[in-house]
């Protein structure tokens, strides 16, 4: 049995495995249950032991069920892993995937969300690199916050997280994502606010929750405009729409009735019937008929829907404009910052845009936008990196960094790339804060990499696993991180979009300068960190090397930041013409064949497809060391020999605003938060307490009150007085009626 | 139908009226006793009250559990109680937090207790009867009473502005209801002529239908099409807005919606624990009910007319109810502005007229009687140990109270409805329902339905922000004030009193379908209902006529349908 086959042959036969499927969301869940209940009496080492095999058994379903994604029968070598598309026609099998409906979440009218799990290639590498990083920084953990007495619920947030985050991936439909991606937000709110008596760090927790919420706001409103789009497909669409996506207007109804509004599938099917060119009745500049969104196309929607999820996305994922919560995340403990806001979570938004691929390609203005906003995210936060001194801060600019070249990659259509850079990325960003947590944890917390240096000598395996995870981001052959960008910045460079194709040389020409500064600012970190000698400001005289339990996920880390290269390499050949195809590009191809039909019709992309040439290589990893090579002579050569001179006043301006993020945080402070803090304290006092309560409610008590007591004196029990009234009206009565006689 | 069915809904009602009577007779110095008594009758309405909600069916009749007997027979009254979905979920939250109220109060109370646990008992018949009330006097008159227990609940046991803030819900609330009265007693006389008139809700809403028919299809028509109606629609054309508008002002009022909230900050302020849970979980639900069972049924074409203002307010409800909250020094002022916003969300839910939105409209009312409920409550076990509202005077709790902070963080994430709680059901229903609604189109141009869904989803961010803002400020940083470095955790009983809400946080969120399939029915009748005012609607009368069991049969001659004209009576003489 070959490489090939052994790997094709799961050991657990799909439809076997996809009923289970919910196992690798409830184990950790039970583990942060107990952990978070029980955790204090069960003393600290039952509960690393329950939180680990949480996540370790979690792992080991998630191999199964990606080994089952790819289940073939040995001998007739017929693919074992496929269900009916139930959005298709009968005979329309979503292949290399498993899923299982759990049943109704919750239906109301003709909406419906189910408890569906779906797991194809794309969700099952997630699932791996989920459980599988997730269980090395458990394990990191057990010794990293060795000293720490809340040690329970540290464990209790970390598990809910990793149940949140599968939750996420798992999902078949939108509403059952958005669990799973507030649980992340919520989980992530917890941890970083861990050390909640340092009241920087619950706040900082706070923002990330607020900013996220943001771009919840805006997923949400994304969502109800896909409800709204499929309810007036289903309205408009004729049988020849259907047909063109290989389904029929009957199952389609009947699947939505059945699976709900808003299921993955059926986006897709819908995406796949109405690009423009197809001839149906619905096209994408087909106005919408009836309802809300009366007179708009559906390409026009489509477009603005996109452009939510990109918001959506931007928060969660630490995108312009609302990156700025990702930095003041560090305050969380590095494992956290490794795992949740460097491996995981922080990349569902590619994930998002991966799983939504079909409807993404529709819009190549959705696309671009996705493109530019990646890109100057991604040269805005390596810029910021340049002037960090303190360790975790550079490596979070930097993840806001490398997440805006995934942001490129989806954006241009690389999707199979930026998924391969998410894996790849969670492999040596994780390694690089897990090293980093082991210098803190060996410096006595110290973070400033101005007070470090010199830990080369003292803390080897700290300094292997770093350098070979820097040489991996920074792009140096033969390191997983050169191919995976590289493979970004390839479809970036040759792919086009309709009507914008100045966008990808603009975006390719701003990647080749992030590479540059990504080379440069990670050397600096690197240089001073492990190279040189000891500063003198640091605050334990030597370090010392941290327990097996961290070193052991930091080796573990650079092999894989090292062999997952492989990936990248065009080892397949393309199932239609047997041209050399990158072994991710053909492995994810199964997920992408929607996207690629939808493209192939209605031409909104030009997808290239072709490989690196040699001298593509050569020209990247000469970006790569230059970057590289100016920060080793600045910061071995220039600045040592420069030591105790002034700095020219630009050169310290430059600086300073780097330093301060070039005030974006002011900015927002300035033009949102205090604009919205300081309305609602006027409108609290101006028109709550006075219009309304004083004015309106106390002034109508207050009048009724002056109005008796005027009264009061006309009641004054003088009956000589009341008759006098009486006598007077009477007279005054009669008088009228005597004029009105009169007249 | 056994009689345990016929009178299962009379013995929820009156179970706790018939204890307060055991109460009354206990001495009022047996604090213990008192308050045994009283929990075990709201155990008790719990059971029954669970029971009438299982023995509801779906997919039956619209009300159902009917009991309906003779009384005042000359007015057309008669004790009529029965529920619909909406009614026997609200019935249901009502007496969950019958025992749970109680309890809260054991320590909180420590003067006049057998006059408080007496109010309780009486607040919950009142609240009880005004849910299952099928008479529309009956209802008012249940409606009325709550003022009362509620008053003393304020006014007696609040805080140090008590009578202030009791005086001001009593009277506010009175100003809404008795214009309401004056509405309802009109309708009496126009829904039916004179002889078959009734105060029952199935011959008032009937005898309004045709004319309420004929008025939407005018409205379809040309302009000045309506002028030519003649009887009860011309009537309704002339005085429908104004007979809407009262209703909808003493259940605006209850609800309450801007700008006629004021009264509800200050009552929840002053009001002790039992009061802002009951205040919060059930009392604010009667303005979302009677919005739904009265306003807008009975008067569909002026409620068409006034949705996009009355959907505006409740927009501004949500956005200017969570702008208030970050204006708050005052923890209990902070939730009850909340309760603005949540509430907002049920009216808008409800005037967006789809079936996302009603049926996620009745569900909000569900989750912020449990979150608000359950936020007052907790807030209730901090004040009792510190004596003080102001976040100011607190900060680090967390370090001194750790299952009190859990509690109250998995509460705060109910309210701002993260997903997998029960907040984030009926949030996304509302906000769905809103989406998909014609609201835009009913304000003049399709696409404000669009403004409308934004600006409502506005209240996701401003939520989190407000909530986690509080709960960072009481919760998270250093113990700087020494009084609270000695602040105990919860105890059982505290405990035991805030698990059931955390449970129904868990529930309700993940499993909210048995719930909603009890609201379903309720809902498609009320757009139906609804549906009458749009113009032009095809609203079949079968779809909307109000059902119920007639009266008994008189054992002596029955009533004559139209009585004789008096001149025709044979008056016998006083004289032989």
């Amino acid at each position: 049995m070959n490489l090939s086959q052994f790997l094709q042959t799961a050991p657990v036969a799909p439809d076997v495995l996809a009923p289970s499927l919910w196992l690798i969301i409830a184990l950790p869940l039970l583990g942060a249950f107990i952990c978070g209940v029980f955790g204090k009496m069960l003393g600290r080492a039952n509960v690393n032991l329950v939180a680990c095999s949480a996540v370790g058994g979690a792992f080991v379903l998630s191999v199964l069920a990606f080994w089952a994604t790819s289940d073939t029968d040995p001998e007739s070598r017929r693919l074992l892993s496929f269900f009916v598309n139930p959005f298709g026609q009968e005979r329309d099998y979503v292949r290399y995937a498993l899923a299982h409906d759990y049943g109704t979440w919750f239906a109301v009218g003709d909406f419906r969300v189910n408890f569906g799990l779906m797991v194809d290639h794309l969700s099952g590498t997630l699932l791996l690199v989920i459980t599988g990083v997730g269980f090395l920084i458990h394990l990191y953990s057990t010794s990293y916050m060795e000293h720490d007495e809340s040690y329970w619920r540290y464990f209790a947030y970390l598990n809910l997280f990793v149940a949140a985050m599968l939750t996420l991936v798992l999902a078949d439909n939108l509403v059952l994502l958005f669990v799973g991606w507030e649980g992340v937000g919520m989980a992530s709110y917890l941890l970083i606010g861990f050390w909640y008596t340092d009241p920087a760090k619950a706040w900082a927790g706070r923002k990330a929750f607020v900013t996220n919420r943001i771009g919840d706001f805006a997923f949400l409103i994304a969502t109800f405009l896909m409800v709204l789009l499929v309810g007036a497909f289903t309205e408009q669409a004729n049988e020849r729409d259907y047909t063109m996506a290989g389904s029929s207007s009957q199952r389609y109804s009947a699947a939505l009735q059945e699976k709900g509004t808003v299921t993955f599938l059926g986006l897709q099917k819908m995406a796949e019937a109405i690009p423009e060119g197809g001839g149906g009745a619905v096209v994408l500049s087909t106005p919408i008929a009836a309802g809300p969104l009366e007179g708009y196309t559906f390409g026009g929607v489509m477009t603005a829907a996109m452009l939510l999820f990109l918001l959506g996305a931007a928060g969660k994922s630490a995108q312009l404009p609302l990156y700025v919560w990702l930095p003041d995340a560090m305050a969380g403990p590095t494992p956290v910052s490794a795992l949740i806001h460097a491996a995981t979570m922080v990349t569902a938004g590619v994930y998002l845009f991966s799983r939504m691929s079909a409807l993404l390609v529709l819009s190549p203005t959705a696309m671009a936008t996705v493109a530019i906003i990646g890109a100057l995210t991604s040269l805005l936060a390596a810029l910021i990196a340049f002037a960090q001194d303190d360790i975790k801060k550079v490596l979070a600019y930097s993840t806001v960094s490398q997440l805006g070249i995934m942001f490129m990659g989806v954006g241009m259509g690389v999707f199979w790339a930026a998924v391969l850079h998410l894996v790849t990325h969670a492999f040596f960003k994780a390694c690089l804060f897990l090293g980093a947590g082991s210098v803190m944890h060996g410096n006595g917390d110290e973070t400033d990499i101005k007070k470090l240096g010199g830990l080369r000598h003292e803390m080897k395996w700290t300094w292997g696993t770093f350098f070979v995870a820097t040489l991996a981001i920074t792009g140096i052959i033969p390191l997983s991180g050169f191919f995976s960008k590289d493979a970004i910045f390839h479809g970036v460079h040759h792919n086009h979009l309709e009507g914008l194709h100045w966008v990808s040389s603009a975006v390719y020409y701003l990647g080749l300068l992030i590479a540059a500064c990504t080379a440069f600012y990670m050397t600096r970190v690197y240089l001073l960190t492990f190279e040189g000698q000891r500063s003198k400001e640091a605050k334990l005289a030597h370090a010392h090397e941290s327990a097996w339990q961290m070193t052991l996920p930091l080796v573990v880390l650079a092999v894989l930041s090292v062999v997952s290269a492989v990936y990248a390499w065009p080892l397949m050949k393309a199932p239609g013409d047997g041209r050399p195809q990158p072994v991710f590009e053909n492995f994810l191809s199964p997920v992408f064949a929607s996207m690629n039909r939808i493209v192939a019709t209605g031409k909104t992309v030009a997808l290239d497809t072709s490989v690196p040439a040699m001298g593509d290589y050569v020209f990247a990893w000469l970006v790569a060391v230059s970057g590289g090579a100016l920060a080793g002579f600045l910061y071995l050569r220039f600045f040592p020999a420069r030591a105790g001179q002034p700095a020219p006043a630009f050169a310290r301006a430059v600086r300073r605003t780097a330093q301060n993020k070039f005030y974006v945080d002011e900015l927002y402070e300035l033009a949102i938060i205090r604009p919205v803090k300081f309305m609602s304290f006027i409108l609290f006092r101006v028109v709550d307490a006075l219009l309304i309560d004083t004015v309106a409610v106390r002034g109508t008590a207050w009048v009724t009150a002056r109005v008796g007591s005027a009264l009061r004196y006309v009641q004054s029990g003088d009956a000589q007085a009341y008759a006098a009234v009486m006598a007077l009206a009477l007279l005054g009565g009669v008088a009228y009626a005597l004029i009105q006689v009169l007249q | 139908m056994s009689f345990f069915d016929t009178h299962l809904l009379n013995l929820v009602v009156f179970l706790p009226l018939v204890f307060a009577a055991l109460v009354l007779m206990l001495p009022a110095g047996e604090a213990g006793q008192i308050r045994a008594v009283t929990f075990i009758a709201m155990v008790v309405d719990l059971v029954f009250g669970v029971w009438a909600y299982m023995r509801f069916e779906p997919g039956g009749a619209e009300f159902q559990l009917e009991y309906r007997v003779h009384w005042f027979k000359e007015f057309g009254l008669s004790y009529h109680l029965g529920v619909d979905g909406l009614a026997a979920s609200l019935l249901l939250l009502t007496v969950f937090l019958g025992p749970l109220v109680v309890l809260a109060s054991t320590t909180y109370i420590s003067h006049r207790i057998k006059e408080f646990h007496l109010a309780l008992l009486v607040l919950q018949t009142t609240m009880l009867g005004a849910l299952v009330s099928l008479d529309v006097l009956l209802f008012y008159i249940f409606f009325e009473a709550m003022l009362i227990p509620m008053y003393l609940l304020v006014g007696v046991w609040g805080a140090e502005d008590r009578q202030m803030a009791a005086v001001k819900f009593f009277l506010y609330t009175l100003v809404g209801s008795l214009l309401m009265l004056v509405a309802l007693i009109a309708v009496y006389f126009i829904s039916s002529p004179a002889g078959a008139r009734s105060f029952d809700y199935s011959s008032m809403y009937n005898g309004l239908l045709d004319a309420n028919r004929q008025l939407s299809a005018c409205t379809a028509g040309p302009p000045g099409a309506c002028d030519s109606l003649t009887g009860l629609a011309a009537t309704l054309h002339t005085y429908g807005p104004w007979l809407f508008g009262a209703f909808a002002l003493a259940f605006a009022i209850k609800v309450p919606m801007w700008p006629v909230h004021t009264w509800l900050p200050d009552a929840h302020v002053q009001a002790p624990v039992a009061g802002s849970m009951i205040l919060a979980g059930v009392m604010l639900k009667m303005g979302t009910f009677g919005f739904w069972r009265y306003a807008i049924p009975f008067f569909p074409v002026a409620a068409q007319q006034a949705r996009p203002f009355l959907a505006t307010l409740a927009v501004i409800g949500i956005v200017y109810g969570a702008l208030m909250c970050l204006a708050q020094r005052d923890i209990k002022k902070l939730i009850a502005y909340s309760s603005v916003s949540h509430l907002g969300y049920c009216m808008l839910g409800m005037l967006a007229v789809t079936a996302e939105g009603a049926t996620g409209s009745a569900y909000q009312m569900l989750n912020h009687g449990i979150s608000t409920g359950a936020l007052f409550l907790l807030f209730g076990y901090l004040y009792e140990r510190r004596h003080t509202r102001l976040m100011a005077d607190f900060g680090g709790i967390a370090k001194v109270m750790p299952v009190f902070t859990v509690a109250f963080v998995i509460i705060t994430f109910s309210s701002v409805a993260v997903p997998g709680t029960n907040g984030f059901i009926g949030e996304f229903l509302v906000l769905l329902g809103t989406f998909k609604s014609d609201l835009g189109a009913a304000a003049g141009n399709p696409h404000l339905t669009m403004v409308f869904g934004a600006f409502a989803t506005l209240g996701v961010i401003l939520g989190a922000a407000y909530m986690l803002w509080m709960v960072q400020k009481v919760f998270f940083g250093g113990l700087t004030h020494r009084e609270n470095q000695h602040l105990t955790d919860m105890n059982l009983r505290e405990m035991l009193t805030v698990l059931p809400f955390i449970i129904l946080v868990g529930v309700m969120g993940l499993m909210p379908q048995p719930f909603l399939d009890r609201i379903e029915p309720s809902t498609s009748r009320f757009i139906a209902r609804a549906r009458v005012g749009t113009p032009g609607a095809t609203v079949e009368t079968e779809q909307v006529r109000v059902e119920v069991m007639g009266l008994p049969a008189q054992p002596t001659a029955a009533a004559p349908s139209v009585p004789a004209p008096l001149a025709a009576r044979a008056v016998p003489s006083p004289r032989p």
